[in-house]
This record gives C-alpha cells, structure tokens and sequence, in this order.
C-alpha cells in the first residue's frame, strides 16, 4: 500500500456496499498531480459514490484511499478543505445573490478575511458575474450558474477539484467554455477529477476509467483504448468504445 | 467549533428567512395575532351572564331581586318574558345562558314562612360557563337570604347577629381572579414553540428538498457548526417575539410581571433552546417541509397547547396522559412563567424547572448530534 508522492488521488480495492447492494466494487486507480481524469459509466454504475467516497462525503465499506495526502476512512474535514467539489445540480442557493452564494463558501471554507476582497473580485471576474452579482441565483441562466458554482468549489484555492457531471443541462458553447477553463486551471497544477457520460467530453481527459456495475471495466487514455478495442477501425470514437466495452461487461 | 463557518451559515439562513415571505408571516404576524386572539378572546372568566327574567310574582322583594342581580359583575338582564314559554325560545337560540322564574305569591309565601322556591334554568351546552354561573346565582342567593334574615331580625328589634362562622377568603397571585393573567403569560410558551419550532422545522428540510444538502456534507462544516448556525437567526427573532409578548401583555392586558426580568429571558431562552433544538431534529428526520410541519405541529405546538397546565388543567387528565405531561418541555416553562408572573418567585422555588428545562435540551442536542453524524456531517 505504497502510494507514490505524485499521487493526489490513491485508491486501492475500494468498496461501497449498501446493504446487500454493492455500489462500488473493490475497484483501484490513482490519479497524478495536474491530471485531468475522467471517469466514465452509465448512470447507476457508481461513479457518483466514488466520487462521493472521495470527497469525504460518504465512508467507503473496505478498502483503502488517500486523497491529497489524507484517509478518506479518518480525515474527511481535512479532505474536504482541501478539495473543491460540484456536483450536477451546482447546488448554490438560489434565493441568494452570487455575492451571497461566495461569501458563504468563503466563510465555510475558513478563508482569512483579508483575502475575501481579492478572492471574491477573482470569482466574480472568472465568472463574468460582475454585473450579475446583486441579481437572485435563481434568476441567472444555467451556464452562469454552472459557473458560479465552480467558482465557489474554487473559492478556497483547492489542489483537486471534484466535478460530478459538471456540464448537464448546460448548452455546448458554455461547455466549451467549461472544458477551456479546466484546462487552463490543470495547467497551473489543479488536479481535476471527473465523472462523465458525455463521450466527447472524455476526449478532453488525458486518462479515463470505465466502469460498469461498479467494476472497473478498462483504464488508460482515451485514444489507447480505442485503438485497442478497434484495431481495424481507424475512425472509431470513444463512442464506440463506450458501447462496446458496456454491453461486453454486463454480460 | 469555527467562529466563522458558524457565522457563514447564520448569515446564510437569515437570508432564506427575509426571502421567505411565509417565514417572515411565521415568524412576526403569526406571535401578534396569537398575542391578541388569546388575550382579547380566549377568556375563561364568567361575568356579565345574559339572564332572562319572568316575573309572575311582580311585587317589591321580587323587584328588588331582580335589581340586585342585574348589578351585579356577574349578571346581567337582557329581557323581561311575559310566560315561561318565551323563555324555550331565548334558550334554544343562546339569546340567554340563564333564565330566572319568580313564582307567583312567591313573597307571600317568604312572609308566610312557607317553601318559596325559585326557578333557574341554565343552557349547560358550555359546561365549564354554566358551573361557574351555578357558583355564582348560589352565592348571590345565599347572600340575598341573609340580608333578609338580617332586615327581619332588625325590624323585629333583635340585636343584629352574625352567622356563627364566617370565610374570610383572599385569593392570592391574582386577586382577581382574571384568567387573562395567566393567558398572557402562556402565550409566550406556544409562540417560542410556533416560531423556535415550527419555522425550524423547515430549515433543514429545505436544504434536502433543494438538493443543498449534498454541498452541505461536501463542505468542511460540523454538526455542531450547523446546528448553531441554523439556529442563530431564529434564535433571535424568538427572543424578539418574547420581548413583543411581554410588552404587549403589560400594555394591553395590563399583565405586569412581577419577577426578576432577566429570569425571564434566561427561561426563554432555554426554552427557546429546546424548541430549536426540536424543530431542527423533526427537520433532519423527516427530509420533507411539509412532513416536517406537520410534525411540528404535531408534537411541539398541541402539546404545549393541551398537555402543558396552560389551559387545560393537568389534575383533570387521566393517569396515563398526566405522565405524558412530565415530558412535554412547555409544562416546565409554565411553570416558570406562573412563578415569574404571578407569584413573584426566583430562583429558590423554580430551579427544579429550570434544571429539567435544560436536561431536556441538552438531550435533544444529543439526539440531533446523532441523526447528523448519520446523515455523514
């Protein structure tokens, strides 16, 4: 049970079982320092418990995990002070103004007050919310809340940032937006974890991991498991892959 | 403990609250209109009884009767009826609660020393009224004998007599045995239970219904950070609302209390304390606003209302439900709030109150504490 410094993420025989239900099935990756990794399933295959299991919001049922340097079993709070989190509701207040929505996570997350100024300023100028920011959350499009809530999971200067399905429901320029805007935080060392099943978006993960029935049913990048899985078939998608590796594993 | 997350979270929950137009309703109309419809209408005194009157026997002692009564507090004529049929109708109607027949001849049979009965009819559909008008038309009777008794020893020349025993009778804590006095009073105790309570009973509930829950348990906050979060603004306008009671209370119902001020506040905010905690562990169980309620309703507000001495007596109970009574948190802040109000009591006589008001509270603090480790806080 070694886990190496580069490893933000460390997970090995992970388990969640629910009853006499497993969600999560003894499944183990580890995810480097600034990657983006994608972890794709359909709906009900676990994604969301292992994200949540990370997060620090659920205990695992066996296994073992590290996530930036702490027990998922032990440390949750340390975790999440550590990790940003957003989930596919983007569940911001939506009786509050977006000023009130990032004050709140700013006082949450502990932030020292003489940072609250600039940090606010950063949230409302990446956002463009700058004029937006007295109006109800209720009251702003989805891709502007998106937005929000990805600058509130952002508030606090995480070194991993958790996304559950962070883009449904959102239209494909503000995906495109999104998907930029994640990149360019990789870019400066933020670790982004992200559960998918937009298939096009998991082009944008340098690794991915499939899983079905709360197995793991392949890993490795994108293109490599394509190119595995289609030999012959030069203009196969991840698609495809999806499909194939699905309807292979539940049988 | 984090000073600031808890802050974070207080400020967050007031914003919901001055958003929410039915909470605001909740918070500051419902306690005035509770304040008003309990102190103007619900009152448990008799007085002014609506008697109707025939009198066959019309001579001056029957006059004097009649006059006597229709001066008294408790009493008053609305209608002389020419037969005793008539008064079938103002009975029937609640035109009258009391009908008073005069017999005829019935002065000659008094000066005759012969039976001089009087009819008196009560409409006994309010049981609790009529007994106490018996009470009252007996009283007047008895007093209205011995002022004869006394006239005729005195004319006859005897040396004036005193009955051999006489009650000197005094009430104490309210002299006038005003039933707003201790009304006033227990209001207080439903509206910290309406607002500590049942607006709180949707506050948690709330956040499962918006799915906010979810980024409640992914942020760095304790149960405890929480619970007092959630609970600080509501704890304030609880407060407020007692203050508004107290006040209101002394200005228009002249009900002044006679303790310690500070007592007062000590025992509402425990009380206050207890409610919160309540409203907040329906809220996490139920996950649902309008279960939640229900609940509330359910199990904090008829309980302070029916279980608790406020208006229904405890010692008319059966056994079982008088157990249940010991458990009922306003039954301890009734208590008090008699004690503080009435008769003038401190600390000496009302910390058994005070002591079992704050064990309950530190056990409902438990029980949420619990349920939210549950819920992964």
């Amino acid at each position: 049970m070694i886990d190496s410094v580069s490893d933000v993420v460390y997970v090995k025989d992970l388990t969640k079982r629910f009853g006499r239900f497993v969600a999560v099935d003894s499944i183990s990756f580890s995810v480097k320092k600034g990657e983006i990794y994608g972890f794709l399933g359909p709906n009900g295959a676990g994604k969301s418990t292992t994200i949540r299991m990370l997060c620090g919001i659920i205990t695992p049922s066996a296994g073992y995990g590290r996530v930036a340097g702490y027990d998922i079993f032990t440390e949750a709070e340390k975790i999440k002070h550590a990790i940003g989190y957003m989930s596919q509701k983007f569940s911001l207040y939506e009786d509050m103004t977006p000023f009130e929505n990032i004050r709140f996570y700013l006082g949450v997350y502990d932030v020292s007050s003489q940072e609250w100024k600039d940090r606010i300023e950063w949230v409302l100028e990446m956002t463009h919310l700058k004029d937006m920011r007295n109006r109800l959350t209720r009251e702003l499009p989805p891709g502007w809340r998106q937005r929000l809530a990805l600058g509130c999971a952002l508030i606090h200067r995480p070194k991993i940032l958790f996304l559950d399905e962070p883009t449904s429901g959102v239209d494909p320029i503000s995906r495109r937006h999104f998907w930029d805007f994640i990149k360019h935080l990789a870019s400066e060392g933020v670790t982004i974890f992200v559960t998918t099943h937009y298939m096009d978006e998991a082009d944008n993960c340098e690794r991915i991991v499939m899983i079905n029935d709360g197995k793991i049913v392949t890993t490795g990048p994108p293109s490599v498991i394509v190119r595995d899985l289609f030999p012959e078939r030069p203009e196969a998608d991840l698609n495809d892959a999806f499909i194939k590796l699905m309807a292979r594993s539940s049988t | 403990m984090n000073p600031r997350k808890i802050q974070a979270i207080a400020r967050k929950e007031f914003y919901h609250l001055i958003r929410d137009f039915r909470s605001l309703y909740l918070a500051f109309f419902i306690p005035l209109l509770l304040i008003l419809l309990f102190g103007y209408a619900l009152s448990l005194d008799v007085e002014n009884v609506k008697t109707v009157v025939v009198d066959h026997d019309k001579s001056p002692l029957s006059r004097d009767f009649i006059r006597k009564l229709d001066a008294s507090a408790y009493f008053r004529i609305t209608k002389h009826l020419p037969n005793t049929e008539a008064i079938t109708k103002y009975l029937d109607h609640g035109w009258a609660t009391m009908a008073l027949i005069i017999p005829p001849g019935w002065t000659k049979d008094i000066k005759a020393d012969r039976e001089s009965p009087l009819q008196i009819l009560f409409d006994g559909s309010d049981p609790n009224f009529a007994g106490l008008s018996r009470g009252y038309i007996t009283a007047f009777i008895e007093d209205f004998n011995r002022n004869q008794l006394i006239q005729f020893l005195n004319r006859k020349g005897m040396e004036r007599i005193n009955p051999p025993i006489e009650g000197r009778i005094r009430v104490w804590f309210n002299e006038d045995l005003e039933s707003r006095n201790f009304i006033v009073p227990g209001i207080i105790a439903i509206i910290i239970m309406i607002v500590g309570a049942m607006l709180t009973s949707l506050v948690i509930a709330r956040e499962y219904e918006n799915g906010t829950m979810e980024t409640i348990r992914s942020l760095p906050i304790r149960a405890g950070e929480f619970l007092i979060g959630k609970a600080i603004p509501y704890f304030f306008i609880g407060l407020t609302d007692v203050l508004i009671a107290i006040f209101m209370g002394q200005v228009l119902f002249g009900v002044v209390m006679k303790s310690s001020f500070w007592l007062m506040v000590l025992a509402s905010s425990i009380y206050l304390g207890v409610a919160l905690s309540l409203g907040l562990f329906i809220s996490v169980v139920t996950k649902s606003q309008l279960v939640a309620n229900q609940m509330a309703i359910l199990f904090t507000y008829l309980p302070s209302l029916l279980l608790s001495n406020f208006v229904f007596p405890v010692v008319n109970m059966p056994i079982i439900l008088q157990k249940v009574t010991y458990v009922v948190p306003a039954t301890y802040f009734i208590d008090i709030l008699n004690g503080l109000y009435l008769r003038n009591l401190g600390m000496t006589h009302l910390w058994p109150s005070y002591l079992v008001l704050n064990i309950i509270f530190l056990v409902l603090v438990i029980m949420n504490f619990v349920v939210l480790k549950r819920e992964g806080l």
